[in-house]
């Protein structure tokens, strides 16, 4: 048995009663406890629930021992007063710790208030818990169900009120006013679908899912919005470049990464052969599955990985799906070079970029297998 | 008669006052009289009442300085590191509250770790109810009520982790777009409505604030009203136990001790939350950065509650079907639509399919043990196995790089696991459950051994038992199975140390009173029943 202040406060060792700690299993509860008493017979006359809730415990769990119910009393109040020292201690961290982001110490701000405020609610948390387990009288009761389902003749009757007022109505009888009505309703709850129209702007809603900012001749800018020319990129390495249009940077749809490899690695097919120049190649980095930016180059294998949900596609051949969720290899920009060394894009992706959407035609001549 | 006290007199006089208008008097005295049976585990659900009422509170505090807008603004706030860059309202508000506003940062982790908690204790409390049988008639209701709260919290949370526009945050976004394109022919057109437009589509963050703030929590709190209603209505559900039956419930009064118990247990709760709040970084998106979309870190991650959904979108083949000018992805409709429509259908449709099953129409307010119901247990194995599957996959990036593993080698294996492995759960509980009925029975049949070995005056030597106390055996033979009648067939019968409770009936009404006090064996220690 454990040495708890609630065993110590409870009858005297041999006479076993419920602990109202709830676990049956672990209740000591014996027959000899099944009083048929209710402790709150004092109440006066006016039973509260009065066969229903007899006592199964004996109505006397008040502590016996004078020195534990002390002892039990100064801890509840010593937790309550420690919900003081919480908030003072929360005020004066609030004031006092240092709060701006870099000066000395702030770091401490955050948790200071956290360890104070969850002092001051354990206080009153504890305090309470403890206090109705120890000091409380708490009687395992017994309250009767009541019966759930009405009985026959009050569902009868109900049902016979509905039936009756419906036909109060008319309605059986009156088909067309029946049909009318429910026409009329059903033609209220189409009403609010033309409010949907607005929601979004969805005027040429095939074509903008198929654009993006490229244009021919549009140069290729890098994340700080210069020129990407021929010669800037180590072999091995990537640039993110983004569409020489006003916003280019920010479009969701227009993100592209340049790769340079070796060229002799670049496995395109022939109607790509002059899409990438001096192993220079260019993809969308918007997924092919769920729209997240593949950004991430493996040198060695030349594979771009999506962090989100790991579809691995291969670079070296157009893009295509090594493995993972997507379906689709990624699009590929054809790009060029004017004279003055710059890249341009020759055009827009050879196709729509990014997931795929019902509308989303996969007739494209460029196009290479999966 | 006694003086009364100030304080008597003043609760007095506005008792009369109330009572003179409302008649309230019955009501309340109905109320503070009703009996709640006790277990540990009854707690679960409360968890999850306290956390909501965390996340309202801090919620509203932290919605006087959040804006939900993707305004761009030039960020000038105290986080030196994001100076000078644009971003939107919603992100640098959130930079506010994290930096400039006195305990707006704690404020903000103890929201985060309080929805963290309630699905959570949400989850946990599901599972109680499941394997305990609770569900039952006549409270299949309130299941469907719960499984309605599941699914909206995690709505409610993704909305929550969206609306700081951080660079995570603004990827789930991404992905919840592209999630609705692959609805098939209304796809696109969806997820134009929803966002305002071709993604971003500008609008995204201005309706999920009222979404998030005001629409579903309303719904929220009017469900759980009403979940709360029903469990007033219909009483609490018991586990068995000395005069415990089917038509009575016995517990201890809501008043005071009971009130007490469950108003301190709140504080409780929520001291744990400041703690985590306070001591915990969560989602610190000044790290993030704004939301660019054409930027992801790896390892992108969503709350837990969504990973399974990240896992099965992980795990799916990438089947695509592109015929007739259309494209339809079931690569993407599957895992993320499909599925988790299938499993909250199931989920919430469940008790009827039991019902089905078992042809059991009864009233049940006794609740079983998880082994008194092998086959419901075993299908809760195999849901739980299925889910963890889906959960480990969520993570399969962070798992190939933390163990040095194969990641295609890891999806392979989940793949195979989602299918090998929750059958063989369920079989496997099935089983132990058995063995642990069995053992039950022997506990019955036997009694307890006493360590004491007595010889005969043939010379054979016995081990004395003792039957065990009443609280055990009508603990153990609560629930009269088909299968726990099969299996007591099988026991031997011993003579002369009958049980000293047959099992009774289905669910039929116990004594309540044991007649002859059964004196407690002195044991040195006792058998632990579960």
């Amino acid at each position: 048995m454990t040495d708890s202040i609630r065993d110590r406060l409870k009858a005297p060792a041999g006479h076993g009663e419920q602990s109202g700690g709830g676990d049956t299993a672990q209740s000591s509860l014996t027959t000899n406890d099944f009083v048929q008493t209710d402790s709150r017979s004092s109440h006066g006359p006016e039973q509260t629930v009065p066969a229903a809730v007899p006592a199964v415990v004996p109505a006397d769990v008040h502590p016996r021992d004078p020195k534990a119910v002390q002892r039990a009393e100064r801890l509840v109040a010593a937790l309550f007063l420690l919900a003081v020292v919480g908030v003072v201690g929360f005020v004066v961290s609030f004031i006092l710790v240092p709060f701006d982001f870099g000066d000395e110490g702030f770091e401490y701000y955050t948790p200071a208030l956290g360890f104070f405020m969850a002092l001051a609610l354990t206080g009153v948390g504890a305090g309470a818990v403890v206090w109705a387990k120890t000091l409380m009288v708490d009687n395992e009761v017994i309250a009767e169900r009541h019966d759930l389902a009405s009985d026959p003749q009050e569902r009868a009757e109900t049902a016979a009120l509905i039936k009756q007022g419906y036909e109060e109505t008319g309605l059986p009888r009156r088909s067309m006013l029946r049909n009318s009505m429910l026409l009329g309703a059903g033609a209220l709850a189409l009403l609010p679908l033309p409010f949907l129209k607005d929601l979004g702007k969805t005027k040429n809603l095939t074509e903008q899912m198929a654009k993006t900012g490229w244009r021919p001749g549009s140069k290729l800018l890098d994340e700080l919005g210069r020129p990407v020319k021929l010669g800037d990129l180590e072999i091995g390495s990537v640039r993110s470049v983004f569409p020489d249009v006003p916003g280019g940077r920010r479009m969701a749809d227009s993100a592209a990464l340049m790769i340079r490899m070796q060229p002799e690695l670049l496995k395109s097919p022939e109607s790509r052969k002059d899409w990438a120049v001096d192993g220079h190649i260019v993809y969308s980095v918007i997924c092919t599955h769920l729209g997240c930016p593949v950004k991430l180059y493996e040198q060695q294998t030349h594979h771009l990985f999506c962090p989100c949900h790991q579809s691995i596609f291969d670079a070296t051949n157009s893009a295509k799906v090594l493995f993972g969720p997507a379906a689709r290899n990624l699009p590929q920009l054809a790009i060029a070079v004017d004279e003055e060394g710059y890249f341009v894009a020759q055009g827009d992706f050879n196709e729509p970029v990014g997931p795929s959407y019902w509308e989303r035609d996969d007739s494209y001549p460029d196009k290479v297998g999966t | 008669m006694a003086k009364q006290s100030p304080l008597e007199k003043g609760a007095n006089g506005t008792a009369v006052w109330v009572d003179d208008r409302l008649g309230s008097s019955s009501f309340i005295k109905r109320s503070l009289n009703k009996v709640f049976p006790d277990h540990w585990s009854f707690m679960l659900g409360e968890i999850a009442l306290y956390s909501f009422i965390v996340l309202l509170l801090s919620g509203t505090y932290l919605s006087l300085f959040f804006e939900g807008s993707s305004r761009e603004v030039i960020y000038d706030g105290s986080y030196a590191p994001l100076k000078g860059i644009p971003m939107s309202a919603a992100y640098s508000s959130t930079l506010d509250i994290s930096f400039d506003v006195r305990g707006g940062l704690f404020m903000r982790q103890i929201h985060h770790w309080a929805a963290l908690l309630f699905m959570a204790a949400i989850v946990v409390h599901l599972a109680r109810v499941f394997f305990t049988g609770a569900f039952r008639k006549p409270r299949e209701l309130n299941w469907i009520i719960g499984v309605g709260l599941l699914v909206l919290g995690i709505l409610e949370g993704f909305a929550g982790y969206s609306l700081p526009d951080d660079l995570l945050s603004g990827t789930g976004l991404r992905i919840a777009y592209s999630i609705a394109l692959s609805i098939p022919v209304i796809g696109t057109w969806a997820a134009f409505l929803v966002f305002g437009g071709e993604f971003p589509g500008g609008a995204i963050i201005e309706r999920l604030y009222p979404i998030h703030i005001l629409l579903v929590p309303g719904i929220i709190l009017a469900l759980i009203t009403f979940h709360m209603m029903l469990i007033w209505y219909q009483k609490h559900t018991q586990f068995a136990g000395p005069g415990r039956t089917e038509t009575n419930v016995v517990g201890s009064r809501l008043y005071p001790a009971y009130a007490a118990k469950a108003g301190g247990f709140f504080f409780l709760v929520f001291a744990v939350m400041a703690l985590l709040g306070g001591l915990f970084q969560i989602n610190p998106i000044w790290l993030y950065g704004p939301y660019d979309p054409t930027q992801v870190t790896a390892g992108s991650q969503p709350d837990w509650y969504v990973g399974f959904l990240d896992g099965s979108t992980r795990l799916m083949p990438n089947w695509e079907i592109r015929t007739l000018g259309h494209t339809f992805s079931p690569n993407v409709l599957l895992p993320t639509q499909v599925l988790p429509g299938v499993l909250f259908g199931l989920m919430a449709v469940y008790p009827f399919i039991e019902q089905k099953l078992t042809g059991d129409k009864g009233y049940h307010n006794l609740l079983e043990r998880p082994r008194d119901n092998p086959v419901r247990t075993g299908l809760g194995a195999m849901s739980i196995t299925f889910y963890m599957v889906l959960l480990l996959a969520g993570g399969n990036d962070i798992i190939a790089t933390i163990f040095h593993l194969s990641l295609n080698e890891i999806t392979y294996a989940l793949r195979a696991g989602l299918f090998i492995l929750p059958p063989l759960a369920y079989i496997v509980t099935k089983r132990l459950c058995l063995s642990l009925q069995r053992a039950d029975d022997d506990l019955l049949h036997h009694g307890i051994e006493t360590g004491t070995i007595r010889r005969l005056p043939s010379g054979e030597f016995v081990e004395e038992t003792v039957p065990l106390p009443p609280h055990y055996s009508v603990l153990l033979t609560a629930v009269d199975t088909p299968e726990r009648r099969e299996l007591a067939s099988h026991l031997p019968q011993v003579e002369h140390q009958a049980a000293p409770h047959q099992p009774k009936g289905f669910f039929k009404p116990r004594g309540s009173v044991v007649e002859a006090p059964v004196p407690r064996p002195e044991l040195e220690s006792e058998p632990s029943v579960d």
